[in-house]
This record gives structure tokens, C-alpha cells and sequence, in this order.
């Protein structure tokens, strides 16, 4: 019996799948999957060119888990949203992360004042992804569910069958099931009021893509490549012709450059008067986080010194190093030297790591003209000592900060040393700009810790003036000196 | 297996069959107990005076009133989009809309005190906010030095007695007539079964829908965005509007559950119409909380002091900030979830859950709204001691007379349209 089955179900050519019983009725239609299931059918199906009422009971068709699926992949995307957004702004986590020192930096931007990772701010991305990774689920979910996608169904080879986007119904009971049997599922079917019963039979002679359709991909996928290939191609190469613009709206865009000249507007008027296009800030305007109100700290300046001559602070304004020697020597000289703090501002705390700072920073801005031991003796100086000799360079030795005028700190007390690499003396250039203030005391201090050297005062290296010193010290070797005496108390 | 069921009322009882005789009176008695009850308490126990249960009296007033406008709207918009799953539970919210012009005279003794020139409530209705008392020298200034009015002075030309009155008095008319537009040509169809009353409702229910919206938005601003008046949100109607019609869903459902279970329109009501009010109220659930967060996220990140202080007083009290906290689970999440999935949405017990938890948490909104508004400086926590018992004697009191409205509103009318021509689509109605 279950040979004589397999005979009549499978042959050469063509596997039996099913039998597809036609209707003429949605009724008809339901009442048979209703007997269908007394009957003890599980592998069935439903066809009909709309949703008929109460097939799915009729059917025993278990209600889709679909819902659970997308409520597990949203419950997910809450955890990937702010997960994302944690790690991406660097977000700190209790003792985790802190955010001194946080396990992820990340892009930490401070905006608007708000914590690193906030939950407030972070809630729109992760409903976003919450709502587009639902989205996904549910569709994906869908086709997962109907085991799509299905390049071929059996079911379209039968004619009759195309009806069922139009105006018939069909019930379809899979060979699978346990209970089929070719002869006797077909009169039970007749029974329930098929109009017609067809088989569905799958295809076996040929499984194989149709040989065109190969090529066809093939050719598609060189096609696809093609306008990459050609962009790369005019973006790496040197070429006479014009060159080739993919997004024109990004290579020519309507903006004005900083540093540049404002653009021009009708009857060759400019846009701004000043013919720039940057705006200065607003007068009296401060940048968030740098009011420096604390003179003490960002000037050097006693925070209870009141001018006596009002807006004469002769360091107050900015010198640059263009300015000549003439203009320099005119610069007033009675300038009020106990304005100035002669103890470090209370946030700088004088230590190791600070002389150390100081070294590093005094090694790359100052050494090149006050030289490693800071005897005058830099590179930069002597070649334009020697230049200045010959009459080809106008040049101001740099002084050597072990020169008394230097070191007393009756004459220059830490806070006019401060003022001089921020805003610059004589013909030396300001530091500000470049050097941030804490190095810029710790500069100071490691200058401190070089005059308590002991290295005797030289003046800078020059042709009618030269001593054993300044040869024995004149080296890079000197600048190891400060390390390897104790602590320096400045 | 499917039949289609004939478009005609099969249940046998279809009014209140003089059940309001009943409920009317003792719900009347129980609303005078109750804020008899507040007023005695907030007067002698040292809890704030009359002031305090005014604001009490807001709060559950703001309650009730949302649950009409609510109604109102749910009518409006089933008219707008010609559904036909609704027509069973419509008339429902026909009479609960009604019920808005009612609510109109329940407003009269807030209404007094601004008429009086009492600042109890709202803070605006006083001679020195306008600033009026400025010497010639400060106005100067501040016209010189600011380059403008000062803010209450500008705020004036909306919120003054006068403007104030003539507002609420429109919003009260404008609500009722619309109601009674609805509820009197839904009547008419009950008699004549005239097929052309439905277009012509829903040819109005557009515009209407429009004057809708805009006295929604004006009444949330005057009467309860107004108790902070130099506060700004335009956010604030929708969220307004989100809890109140949120409220109606679980009103209409709560009572076509009461009126089923004492055996009224037991037919025409199905599973499916319940099957999809939770369905609306989970969705206005979430919209409370998209509407909530997004006045709180502009609010927060633009962190301005003239709108983050009304966010101050609700958070940096601990009292306010535990409802706070309270609104975000019992408001959201946990309606949020009682209302997902098909299986919880059909069953009866749970819906009636979720829908009276769902109101005592529209309640707490209110009172979140409302309260931390009576005393902003001290910034009171008044949900404590005898305070409690007040707001809830006041809550009871105005939810019964609610009741008693509705009932005498209702009195013998049909609960549900007898002849309306979608009829058979409801009674057809099925949910997949």
C-alpha cells in the first residue's frame, strides 16, 4: 500500500506536493477547511482573493508569533539606541566609566552644557531606533515566516489555480500530512463539495537556472560596476581634460571660506563694509569658559592691584614680534613691578610633574633662542648672532635668564615672567596664543628651577663676549641638571 | 462559523429603563458630601483655606471637563472619518459630550473669583501684576532700557477679567452646541431613521472639528496653563488634548462595560468595539508620553529660566518629583504594556482595569498640572496628611455629580443609535 503511494505520488519527472480542491464560495470554502480539520488534516491551506471571516479558526491556524518577534527586537533596540549613543559621546557608567576617566572616549563634545550621556537627550535616537528596528522585524520577520523569498511555487502550474487572485477559492491539503492519501483525500474533498480537484505537482527534470539568466546577472553586476570604476578612476588619475565632478553641488558650494574676502553683492558693493568675511565677535563678548577673571592666574597679576595710571598697564597690551628694537627701548620703562604675584596662583601646584611639564614645554618653545640651560645660547640665536655680524640680520640677542635682571625676583617676580611668555618683552614674540596657561606657569617654574642651578650667569654667546661657562654649559647636557638635583623650591 | 448579523437592535433593554431615578439622587448626594467634605476640611483644618480647595476643585473639574471634550471629540472624528465600527458606542460619547455644557455651570465658582478681582487662582487677576503701579521712572526704564513692555504687561492684553470671561463662556457654548448638534440629530435619526441627517452631520463635523481645535486649545491655555501666566508651551494643549481624549476612551469603555453588565444593550456592544478602544487607548497612551516628553526635551535642552521653572517646581520638590516619576510609569509604561497584545485587548477584566487606572492616572496629571500652581515660592507638596483626604473627598464629590449629570442627560433615551444607516457595519464589526 504505501509502495503503491510512493509509485503514483513520485515519479521520474514530478513529486506530488498536494491536492488543491476548488471552490466556488467563500462558505463552501470555509466549511470544507472546517472538515478538513475535524478530519484530522494539520498541513493545509487557504486560498482566496480576499480575507474571508473565520478561515483562520476554521483552518486551525495558530495565531502568528510575529508580535512576540518584533516585541524582542524592540525590547533589543532599546538597549543597541542607548548603548550606541553611550559609547559614541563617551558616556560614563557609575565606577565603570567615570568621566575623568571614561572605558570609551568616544566624541566627547560638550553641547549646551549637557552631561556626556544623558537620558533626555538620548531618548529620540533610540525611539528611532526602536521604531525602524520594529519595522525591520515586522517585514523581515513576515517573509521569515512565510519561508519567502520563493523563487518558484508549484501551485502556479496549475491553471485553474490563477483564479484565486479573482474569483475562486481554493483548499489545499499537502501530501505531508500524515492523514493523506491519494484516493481517499480526493473523495473526502469531493464529499465537501470540490468543484474540481487538480494536483500539485512539483517539477523534478529540471532544478537548474535558466542558462541566460546567468549571463544576464553576470552582465548586470560589470554594469553595476561601471560608474564606480569610472569615478575612481577620474579622481585618482592625472588628467588634461576637465575634471570629472560627481557632485557638483559639493565641490562648488555657496559659502564663503574663513580668512577670505566678502563676497561681492550688486553694483560691486560688498557684502560686509570691512571687505571680510569673518565678523569679529560682538564687542565686550566672551567665549564661554575663557572670562579669565582671575588675574592672578591668567595675568600674574595681584587679583587686589589697583592701576594707578588708568589704562597704561604697559604688558597689558599684545607686542608682536615684528615690533623693532627702537620701538621696544621706547616701550615706558617705570612699569610697576609689585603688581606682579611673587607666589604661584593657588590652582598651580609646584611638583615633579609640573617641572617636568615645564621641561618638556621650555625644550620646545623657548629653547630655540634662550637655549636647553636657558643661557641665550639657541640655535636660532646663534646662527642670527652670527648672521647679525655680517651685517645680513638685524637681530637682538636673547637674553640669558640667568642674567641677574632675570633671576632677582625683586626685579621679575613670578608674575612678570608669566607676563613675558604670555604677552612677549622687548623683541620677543607672546606665547599666549600657543601655550596654554597651566604649561605656561609650569614654564615658570622649570625657568625657577634652572636660575637655582648655580649656573653662574653668562650673557648670551656672542663674538666680543664668550667664557669657559657658557661653552662648558652650552650644550643640550645642561638641561638634565635640574632633574637630577632635589626638588627646587621656587 | 460567520453569519452576518441583520442591522436591527436585538437587546432587550436599550435605555437606562429609569435607572436614573435612581443613581441621579444619590450621586447628587454623594457629589454634595464629598465637596462639602473638602470645603469644611481645607476651611477649618489649616490646610490652605479656601484657596486650597479651589485648587482642588480645579484640578477635578480640569478632570471631569477633559472626559466631555474628550467625548466631544471622539464624536466629531467617527462623523469626520464616516466610521461605522463605532455607531453602538457613539451615543455614549454623545452624552458624556453633552455633558460639557453642564460643566459650564460646575465653572461658575472659578469663574467668580475672577470676576470678584481675586488673584486666588489665577495669579494674573490682580491689580499689581500688570505693573500698573510702576512709578514714571521704572516704566521708563523698562521701556528705554529693555526696549519693551515688561512681560505682564503684555500678557495682560490676553489674560484680564474681562477677555478671560467672555473666552470661557464661548468655549462652554461652543462645546455645548456642538454636543447638542450631534446628540439632537442622532435622536432625530432614532425616530425617522433619515438617512440624510448622517451626511449632514458629517458634513458639519469638518468646520466643526476646526472650531474644535481651536477652543481646545485656548481653554487648556486659560484654564490651566494660565495659573503659571508667564510661562510659555505651546506644547501644552496637545498634551491637553492627548490625556483628554485618553480619559474618554477609558470613560466610553468603562460605561458600555457598566451598562452590559446591568443588562443594557447587551447585543449591540461586542467584544470587538472594546477590542478596539483599547487598541485607541494604547495608541493615546503612547501619544501622551511622545506629547509629555517632547514638552519636557525642548524645555530641558533649551534651558531657558523662563520656561524651565515651572520643570523646577515639579522636580525639585521631592513630593512633586514623585509624581513625576509617578505619571512616567503609571501614565505610560504600565498602560503601555496592560494594553499590548491581542489577548490582553480582549479581555473585559483587564480593560476595565487598565481603563480605571488609566483615569486615576489622568487624575494625578491634572493634579500635577494644577497644584504645584497654588503656592510656586514655597513650592507646598500638598498631597500629604489631611490634604489627601480633601483632594480625594473633592474628587468624589465632582465625579459624582458628573454622574448625576450623565444620568439626567441620559434619562430615558436610547444608549445606543437605533436607526443609524452604519448600523449593521458595527454590529458586524470584527477585529482580527
Amino acid at each position: 500500500m504505501a509502495e503503491e503511494n510512493t509509485n503514483s505520488n513520485t515519479d521520474e519527472n514530478s513529486k506530488l506536493i498536494g491536492l488543491v480542491a476548488q471552490f466556488d464560495d467563500p462558505e463552501s470554502l470555509v466549511q470544507a477547511c472546517d472538515q478538513a480539520r475535524q478530519a484530522g488534516y494539520t498541513k493545509t491551506d487557504a486560498f482566496s482573493p480576499f480575507p474571508v471571516h473565520g478561515i483562520d479558526p476554521a483552518l486551525g491556524i495558530k495565531r502568528t508569533i510575529l508580535p512576540f518577534i518584533v516585541l524582542g527586537i524592540a525590547v533589543g533596540a532599546v538597549f543597541i539606541g542607548l548603548g550606541m549613543q553611550w559609547y559614541t559621546n563617551g558616556g560614563s557608567l557609575g565606577e565603570f566609566s567615570t568621566d575623568e576617566s571614561p572605558v570609551f572616549p568616544g566624541y566627547r563634545f560638550k553641547i549646551s552644557g549637557k552631561p556626556y550621556f544623558s537620558l533626555p537627550a538620548n531618548i529620540p535616537v533610540t525611539f528611532e531606533v526602536i521604531v525602524l528596528s520594529s519595522a525591520f522585524a515586522t517585514f523581515f520577520g513576515m517573509w521569515f515566516l512565510n519561508k519567502l523569498p520563493m523563487l518558484s511555487n508549484p501551485l502556479h502550474r496549475i491553471s485553474r489555480f490563477k483564479r484565486a487572485t479573482n474569483d475562486k477559492f481554493f483548499l489545499m491539503i499537502e501530501e505531508a500530512d500524515e492523514q493523506f492519501d491519494r484516493g481517499s483525500t480526493e473523495a473526502q474533498l469531493n464529499e465537501w463539495g470540490a468543484v474540481s480537484i487538480d494536483e500539485c505537482r512539483r517539477d523534478l527534470t529540471d532544478n537548474n537556472l535558466p542558462s541566460w539568466l546567468r549571463l544576464v546577472a553576470l552582465m548586470g553586476a560589470i554594469l553595476l560596476l561601471l560608474p564606480p570604476v569610472a569615478i575612481f578612476r577620474a579622481m585618482g588619475m592625472t588628467s588634461r581634460a576637465p575634471r570629472l565632478h560627481v557632485v557638483p553641488d559639493m565641490d562648488w558650494q555657496d559659502k564663503s571660506k574663513t580668512q577670505t574676502v566678502s563676497p561681492i553683492m550688486m553694483n560691486d558693493r560688498y557684502l560686509f563694509a570691512d571687505e571680510r568675511v569673518m565678523r569679529a565677535p560682538v564687542e565686550g563678548s566672551v567665549a564661554r569658559g575663557q572670562l579669565d577673571a582671575d588675574t592672578e592666574l591668567y595675568q600674574g597679576i595681584k587679583s587686589d592691584y589697583v592701576p594707578t595710571v588708568s589704562l597704561t598697564t604697559p604688558q597689558g597690551s599684545v607686542r608682536t614680534s615684528l615690533g623693532t628694537q627702537d620701538e621696544a627701548q621706547a616701550a615706558p620703562a617705570e612699569e610697576d613691578v609689585s603688581m606682579y604675584v611673587t607666589e604661584f596662583p593657588k590652582e598651580i601646584t609646584v611638583d615633579e610633574a609640573l617641572l617636568e611639564r615645564g621641561q618638556v614645554r621650555f625644550n620646545i618653545y623657548c629653547a630655540a633662542c634662550h637655549g636647553y640651560a636657558a643661557n641665550g645660547d639657541g640655535l636660532v640665536n646663534q646662527r642670527a648672532v652670527a648672521l647679525a655680524a655680517t651685517g645680513k640680520a638685524q637681530w637682538t640677542s636673547a637674553k640669558s635668564l640667568h642674567d641677574a635682571t632675570v633671576s632677582n625676583p625683586e626685579k621679575n617676580p613670578l608674575g612678570r615672567i608669566f607676563e613675558t611668555i604670555s604677552n612677549g618683552r622687548g623683541t620677543m614674540g607672546p606665547y599666549g596664543a600657543q601655550i596654554p596657561t597651566e604649561d605656561r606657569w609650569a614654564i615658570v617654574a622649570y625657568v625657577k628651577a634652572l636660575q637655582e642651578t648655580g649656573i653662574k650667569p653668562v650673557v648670551a654667546v656672542s663674538d666680543e663676549e664668550s667664557s669657559e661657562d657658557s661653552k662648558a654649559s652650552g650644550d643640550s647636557e645642561a638641561a638634565t641638571t635640574p632633574e637630577d638635583k632635589t626638588q627646587p623650591k621656587p | 462559523m460567520h453569519e452576518t448579523r441583520p442591522a436591527k437592535i436585538t437587546s432587550p433593554i436599550t435605555t437606562l429603563n429609569g435607572g436614573h431615578l435612581r443613581t441621579a439622587p444619590v450621586a447628587l448626594i454623594v457629589g454634595a458630601i464629598g465637596i462639602g467634605l473638602a470645603i469644611m476640611l481645607s476651611l477649618s483644618a489649616d490646610e490652605g483655606g479656601l484657596k486650597r480647595f479651589m485648587f482642588t476643585y480645579l484640578t477635578s473639574f480640569c478632570f471631569v471637563l477633559s472626559i466631555s471634550v474628550g467625548c466631544l471629540f471622539f464624536v466629531t472624528i467617527m462623523h469626520l472619518t464616516r466610521a461605522g465600527w463605532s455607531v453602538t458606542i457613539r451615543r455614549v460619547a454623545e452624552l458624556y459630550a453633552m455633558c460639557a455644557l453642564g460643566l459650564g455651570i460646575l465653572f461658575i465658582p472659578i469663574l467668580a473669583t475672577v470676576i470678584s478681582g481675586s488673584d486666588m487662582i489665577y495669579s494674573w487677576n490682580q491689580g499689581g501684576w500688570t505693573m500698573h503701579d510702576l512709578t514714571d521712572a521704572e516704566k521708563i526704564e523698562f521701556e528705554t532700557v529693555a526696549n519693551r513692555p515688561p512681560l505682564e504687561q503684555m500678557k495682560y492684553q490676553f489674560l484680564n477679567q474681562n477677555f478671560f470671561t467672555v473666552r470661557v463662556i464661548a468655549y462652554f457654548l461652543v462645546w455645548g452646541g456642538m454636543a447638542w448638534f450631534f446628540l439632537s440629530n442622532s435622536l432625530k435619526q432614532d425616530k425617522t431613521g433619515d438617512k440624510s441627517l448622517t451626511s449632514r452631520m458629517q458634513a458639519f463635523s469638518a468646520p466643526l472639528m476646526i472650531l474644535f481645535a481651536v477652543t481646545v486649545v485656548f481653554s487648556s491655555f486659560d484654564m490651566e496653563m494660565s495659573l503659571s501666566a508667564l510661562w510659555f508651551s505651546t506644547m501644552f494643549p496637545v498634551y491637553f488634548f492627548a490625556g483628554a481624549f485618553l480619559s474618554a476612551l477609558c470613560t466610553i469603555l468603562l460605561t458600555g462595560l457598566w451598562l452590559q453588565k446591568t443588562g443594557r444593550v447587551t447585543d449591540e456592544i461586542t467584544i470587538d468595539h472594546y477590542h478596539d478602544l483599547g487598541k485607541l487607548m494604547q495608541g493615546f497612551v503612547i501619544f501622551w508620553g511622545y506629547i509629555a516628553f517632547s514638552q519636557f526635551l525642548l524645555i530641558w535642552y533649551a534651558n531657558i529660566p523662563e520656561e524651565t521653572f515651572w520643570y523646577n517646581l515639579r522636580i525639585n520638590q521631592p513630593g512633586w518629583m514623585t509624581l513625576s516619576i509617578l505619571l512616567l510609569v503609571g501614565h505610560l509604561f504600565i498602560p503601555f504594556f496592560l494594553l499590548m497584545g491581542r489577548g490582553l485587548r480582549r479581555n473585559r477584566k483587564l480593560l476595565a482595569f487598565s481603563a480605571v487606572f488609566i483615569l486615576a492616572m489622568h487624575w494625578v496629571d491634572h493634579y500635577w498640572l494644577i497644584m504645584p500652581q497654588m503656592n510656586p515660592e514655597a513650592n507646598l507638596y500638598t498631597l500629604t496628611g489631611m490634604g489627601i483626604v480633601i483632594d480625594l473627598a473633592c474628587m468624589v464629590g465632582v465625579i459624582a455629580v458628573y454622574i448625576a449629570m450623565f444620568c439626567m442627560i441620559a434619562g430615558n433615551r436610547p444608549l445606543v443609535p437605533l436607526k443609524d444607516p452604519r448600523l449593521g457595519e458595527a454590529l458586524n464589526h470584527e477585529v482580527h
